[in-house]
């Protein structure tokens, strides 16, 4: 765990809610496409991280409960009439932790390489069911939906403009995010870190450590279907890319390319990963190959990811101060 | 339901398949505690390659015997060069880097040989049928399934019966002290992994005329293979073995009884036996 500089954190925050702000009012419509895209992809990478990097727990199914997101969402805009937005991004999010907890009661008894291909079964599982259910997901034609207005007490927001839906989008998932990172420093959220470090200790100690994977297991899940409901509301459709393994496998990217060793790396490689992908698909039709080949690279040789090369480059920066008699907090393991 | 016997077979052959490459995914997991994601790209490949031989060529029989010895060479060389690299890192990069691996040979069979469909058409006695028993059936099954035999019994063999599979097992146990008595572990774990990749290879090339060959083809089998490795319990042959053919038949019969839940059939059995014994049927307990 890194503690963190009070101020550095602060600068950063104002930083980030600056940028957030001005790219619609500098920026076109399709910046704000992108960012949104990025926002939601940050949620779902930064509930991927809270299971890969702080819990060590690797799942190749997180696509489920993405997946699962979205097709609630729009399943429920289309058949329950006058459903207000909020009621979807509700159901979808029950939706996934219901299927989190059974999911997660089923497979957390195993780790490591054994839990790895469970979760990739099931999630294969759920793809076959969204393909072959026709007459609930619309098999491989998807789902179109569109979005509902917002209806606040007062007044009424226009969702189909493109940029009210961002800061709709910002605000919650962003708050979302920010809950987050709250949680990674509650006790529960130190409890998963000890979990990951030596689970045997813990054990030894008194915890529970399969509760504690459960609700984290179901915690993340419930936090990439809301990610998942956004999604669906963002491209107003569904289609069973949304929960085929391409999605898991973009998550993973994405953590990767960030580095999972940090809360805001999922963060940044969402941005680079959007951005990249925007760039990348201009050039050539094979752009997965590309994305493909950066991954494993940043396996072979850059196992914390690109988070973790700028905290380096801040460590080489900085060390001259560090000399000057205070003490290294830099990199304190737990 | 005269038909049963028939459906039976193709039920069989299936398993076959299935256990061929279940076969050397548990092999290198039994033997190396290495998950090998990328096993049923490496099946794919094989099975294109087999089609790329084959259409050059004209002989099946070079293929089969080609294409093994090629994916050993690859498998040699992605164990040297790229898993023994991040076996230092623990056991979730080689994971990430197996899936990592798959990702990329499957965006490569799309850039070289097209995101179509190809298939194989064979000559020669293996397109024929026989009868016996009154009932008639094609030979290419019979033959998947004597290859399927074969192949365990002589995994079987190798493993259990000879030097360099006492070799092999040691250096799983203590591989320290297998190489302190001379002899090369680090060449051991790559010949391992190579036979994993060769028999992939294997199973490519005769799922190829079976099946399509398509850039689909390896997250289809690889689903079911994880399942028999699961119900089969992790590392074990003969679990694999068994599975395969419980797999085969449930979905061979699933199709011709309940053909709108044969997919989910599957699925439950693997919740079961997930919930009664979720070491697999022939798992050690964990």
């Amino acid at each position: 765990m890194i503690q963190r500089n009070p101020i550095n954190l602060c600068l950063s925050a104002v930083f980030l809610c600056l940028f957030a702000v001005v790219i619609p009012l500098w920026f076109g419509p399709y910046q704000v496409t992108l960012v949104t895209e990025i926002i939601i992809f940050a949620l779902y990478a930064v509930s991927y991280n809270l299971l890969l990097g702080h819990a060590g727990l690797l799942s190749f199914g997180h696509a489920m409960f993405f997946g699962t997101g979205a097709y609630t969402t729009a399943i429920a805009l289309k058949h329950i009439g006058g459903l207000p937005i909020y009621g979807a991004i509700l159901l979808s999010v029950i939706a996934t932790t219901i299927i989190g907890l059974v999911i997660g009661g089923l497979l957390l008894r195993h780790k490591g390489s054994y839990f790895a291909l469970l979760t990739l079964a099931f999630n294969a599982l759920f793809y076959a069911i969204a393909s072959k259910w026709y007459s609930i997901t619309g098999g491989d034609d998807g789902l179109s939906i569109s979005r509902p207005d917002l209806n606040l007490v007062f007044t009424t927001l226009n969702m189909s403009d493109i940029t009210t839906f961002y800061f709709f989008t910002l605000i919650c998932v962003g708050s979302v995010i920010l809950f987050c990172w709250y949680f990674t420093h509650t006790a529960m959220g130190e409890t998963v870190l000890l979990l990951r470090e030596n689970e045997e200790r813990m054990k030894f100690i008194g915890y529970n450590t399969n509760i504690t994977r459960l609700i984290l297991f179901t915690f993340t899940g419930a936090l990439a279907g809301f990610a998942g409901s956004f999604y669906a509301l963002f491209f107003e459709f569904a289609s069973v890319s949304v929960i085929s393994i391409d999605m898991t496998t973009t998550v993973l990217l994405m953590t990767f390319i960030g580095g999972s060793g940090a809360f805001g790396g999922p963060i940044l490689g969402a941005i680079i990963f959007i951005y990249l992908q925007d760039f990348l698909s201009d050039i050539t039709d094979r752009w997965p190959l590309i994305m493909g080949l950066i991954f494993i690279l940043m396996v072979l040789y850059v196992p914390k990811g690109t988070s973790g090369i700028i905290s380096m480059l801040k460590k080489r920066l900085f060390e001259g101060k560090q000399k000057h008699g205070q003490i290294d907090t830099g990199e304190q393991q737990i | 339901m005269a038909d049963i016997p028939v459906f039976f077979l193709h039920g069989l052959a299936y398993a076959s398949l299935l256990f061929l490459v279940s076969s050397g995914l548990t092999l290198v997991f039994g033997l190396m505690n290495v998950l090998n994601f990328a096993h049923a790209a490496l099946y794919m490949l094989g099975a294109y390659f087999s089609f790329s031989i084959f259409k050059i060529t004209g002989h099946f029989w070079l293929s089969l015997l080609l294409c093994p010895l090629i994916l050993f060479i690859i498998g040699a060389l992605v164990e040297k060069f790229l898993l023994r690299r991040v076996h230092r890192h623990g056991h979730l990069h080689e994971l990430l880097l197996t899936f990592g691996l798959a990702y990329i040979i499957t965006e490569l069979i799309k850039f070289f040989w097209g995101n179509y469909p190809l298939s194989i058409q064979l000559e020669g006695f293996l397109t024929e049928s026989v009868t016996f028993f009154s009932i008639n059936y094609p030979v290419y099954r019979l033959f998947i399934i004597a290859c399927a035999l074969v192949v365990g019994l002589l995994m079987y063999l190798v493993i259990y019966k000879t030097r360099a599979g006492i070799i092999v097992r040691a250096a799983v146990n203590d591989s320290q002290m297998v190489d302190a008595l001379g002899i090369n572990v680090q060449l051991v774990f790559m010949c391992v992994f190579a036979v994993g990749a060769a028999l992939s290879g294997f199973a490519g090339v005769i799922a190829g005329p079976l099946l399509t060959t398509y850039p689909g083809m390896a997250s289809d089998i690889l689903i079911d293979a994880f399942v028999v490795i699961v119900i089969g319990g992790f590392g074990s042959l003969g679990g694999a073995m068994l599975s395969s053919i419980i797999i085969g038949e449930l979905q061979s019969f699933g199709v011709l009884l309940f053909p709108s839940l044969a997919l989910v059939l599957v699925y439950l059995l693997m919740a079961i036996v997930l919930i009664v014994k979720p070491s697999g049927l022939f798992g050690e307990e964990q």
